[in-house]
């Protein structure tokens, strides 16, 4: 528009090439869909298609297209569905002790902290996340062991006298790994939802001296539950899949939804692991599909409107 | 500044909670960070310290491999997301689709990695067998490529919303004004946006560095016959055990981000006082 303006109706000047490609209706405007395809084309995709690869029919070492529930049989058939309630449990666990722990962060950042510090006392959530996941899980090892740190201190305050030796390779070690692993992400949505909710309604709250249970209830929690809502699904869907959890800190069998699916794939049962993997994809959806009729969760994505 | 109705002894408890969480969630990997620089490793009854560990894995071939390979990767996927990011930003201002789109864009955090990864390596055998049945060539091998692409899936994410971010907070009126006066889409971009973007860019540059470098789950599943840094070391790990070299392997992928994340701070603190 502006072009046609600036050559002022006079014959317009040969364009170089450059121009002509990042001109306002010339093809350098493909090159903005390049992320959408990207992200179609190698996660939306695959995902989606694991729902197609889950019914085909398992050969040797492959697969091949066919349709059969067999990989379904096989996974409701077996212990398989057992460690899968299992770990659904304690991803359940997770999430509750995540929010106990978590939530009340994001409430007195949002409420008590100055304005302009807020992001950063957020952000300071970040740092322990910057750390290669890897090596947090395996660094819990020397801290939650019989002669860790943990049972070190105590036994030097003189709480329990021998080491509790439940605090690893046990059921209870991998719940203590997800907690660690996933806490931040209720701090972020809790304050993300929060963060559009104005000053004065926590002063009205302060003014008309309702007490912080009245507060939390009626108020607060309504206010911030899409965000509660997003942070329980994220906990929740990566404490069931994330494999590292029960392989470096669970004791022995310890298995949640990913350890099938590495192990299926390590024993070449390509369909298995792909119908897991589509359970696991379905109940996501279904879990955001819910909450987003409960809560409308865009509210989450106000900021960046 | 706590809110009115609040004693400071709560408002001091409350910062204290807070950062004891902070410190409870890093414990861990200061812990065998300290560890690592004990001689004589962990449980030991005295601390003497060395960085005699640290030097026997550079003398180690396959770990000075595996490092090699992990900066490679880590170098081309920050060379291809940070302007993705960039572009993704770019077209979330444009689109009427925003909602769809943003989620599409976030959702690689919602799904398990394992999850992710498994899709994508059955995606890239089964794209490898069909594009050599067409052409003959095995395109889609597990290789360099089909690690990249997987950490890309899960980088893009953090950079399209650091550089949104920073994007939200220039004034468009200066690309507005930039066009009047005879600028192009690119020019007005490249000359007046995005110096001012820059520090977003940075710093998705950065994260997606550590990302990428920390990167375990997606990487073991789909890189070729060769291992990253963090690969070899769960192997390693769950082979040998705890052994002090476990524990210096851990502690240099802990410095490496550590140090990152300090170049970013003072980048940001220099450019505040500057």
């Amino acid at each position: 528009m502006f072009r046609s303006f600036n050559a002022g109706g006079t014959a317009p000047a040969r364009r170089s090439l450059w121009q002509v490609i990042v001109d306002d209706h010339g093809p350098g405007r493909i090159v903005l869909w390049i992320p959408l395809v990207f992200m179609v084309a190698f996660f939306l995709i695959p995902l989606a298609l694991t729902l197609v690869w889950s019914v085909f029919e398992r050969t040797m070492f492959w697969m091949e297209p066919g349709f059969t529930l067999a990989a379904y049989q096989d996974f409701f058939g077996s212990g398989r569905v057992d460690s899968f309630l299992n770990s659904v449990k304690s991803a359940a666990v997770t999430v509750a002790v995540a929010f106990i722990l978590g939530f009340p962060i994001a409430v007195f950042v949002r409420r008590s902290v100055p304005a302009h510090a807020q992001h950063q006392a957020v952000l300071l959530f970040i740092l322990p996340f910057m750390i290669s996941e890897v090596i947090r899980l395996f660094a819990l090892r020397p801290v939650l062991g019989r002669n860790g740190i943990v049972n070190d201190l105590l036994m030097s305050i003189g709480l329990v006298d021998e080491p509790i030796s439940a605090l690893l390779f046990t059921p209870t070690s991998v719940v203590i790994g997800e907690v660690l692993s996933f806490l931040p992400f209720m701090v972020f949505c809790g304050f993300l939802a929060m963060e559009a909710v104005p000053d004065y309604v926590f002063e009205l709250c302060d003014d008309i001296g309702s007490g912080l249970v009245v507060t939390l209830r009626r108020v607060i929690i309504p206010l911030a539950a899409p965000g509660i809502f997003a942070a329980a699904i994220f906990i929740f869907v990566n404490s069931l899949g994330l494999f590292l959890v029960p392989d470096l800190l669970g004791g022995p069998g310890a298995a949640n939804a990913g350890t099938l699916v590495v192990n299926a794939i390590a024993a070449l049962d390509f369909p298995l692991a792909m119908a897991i993997a589509a359970i696991m994809v379905t109940m996501m959806v279904a879990l955001l599909l819910i909450g987003h009729w409960l809560f409308d969760l865009t509210k989450l994505l106000e900021p960046f409107r | 500044m706590s809110h009115d109705y609040e004693s400071r002894w709560v408002y001091r408890a409350k910062w204290t909670y807070l950062l004891s969480v902070v410190g409870v969630l890093m414990l861990p990997v200061l812990y065998t960070l300290w560890i690592s620089f004990n001689a004589n490793g962990f449980g030991a009854a005295e601390y003497d310290f060395t960085v005699f560990w640290y030097v026997e894995l550079f003398k180690n071939a396959e770990i000075r491999t595996s490092l090699a390979w992990t900066v490679l990767i880590a170098a081309i996927v920050v060379a291809i997301t940070v302007p993705m990011g960039v572009m993704a930003a770019k077209f979330y201002q444009r689109t009427r689709f925003k909602v769809p789109f943003v989620f599409l864009m976030l959702s690689p955090l919602f799904v398990p990695a394992d999850v992710t990864a498994a899709a994508l390596l059955v995606y890239f055998k089964n794209l490898n067998r069909l594009v050599e049945g067409l052409i003959g060539v095995e395109l889609f091998d597990l290789s360099l490529w089909t690690a990249v692409a997987g950490q890309i899936t899960w980088c893009l994410p953090y950079a399209f919303v650091v550089i949104l971010v920073t994007m939200g907070r220039f004034r468009p009126e200066q690309t507005e004004a930039a066009r009047t006066c005879g600028a192009d889409a690119w020019q007005a971009f490249w000359q007046v946006e995005f110096p001012q973007i820059r520090p977003g860019v940075f710093s998705a540059g950065a994260f997606v560095t550590i990302l990428s470098f920390n990167e375990y789950v997606r990487t073991n599943f789909l890189k070729g016959g060769f291992d990253t840094f963090p690969t070899y070391l769960v192997s390693y790990m769950l082979n040998t055990g705890m052994t002090p070299e476990v524990y210096a392997m851990a502690g240099l992928v802990s410095l490496v981000s550590m140090a990152a994340i300090g170049l970013v701070l003072v980048v940001a603190l220099r450019r505040r006082i500057g």
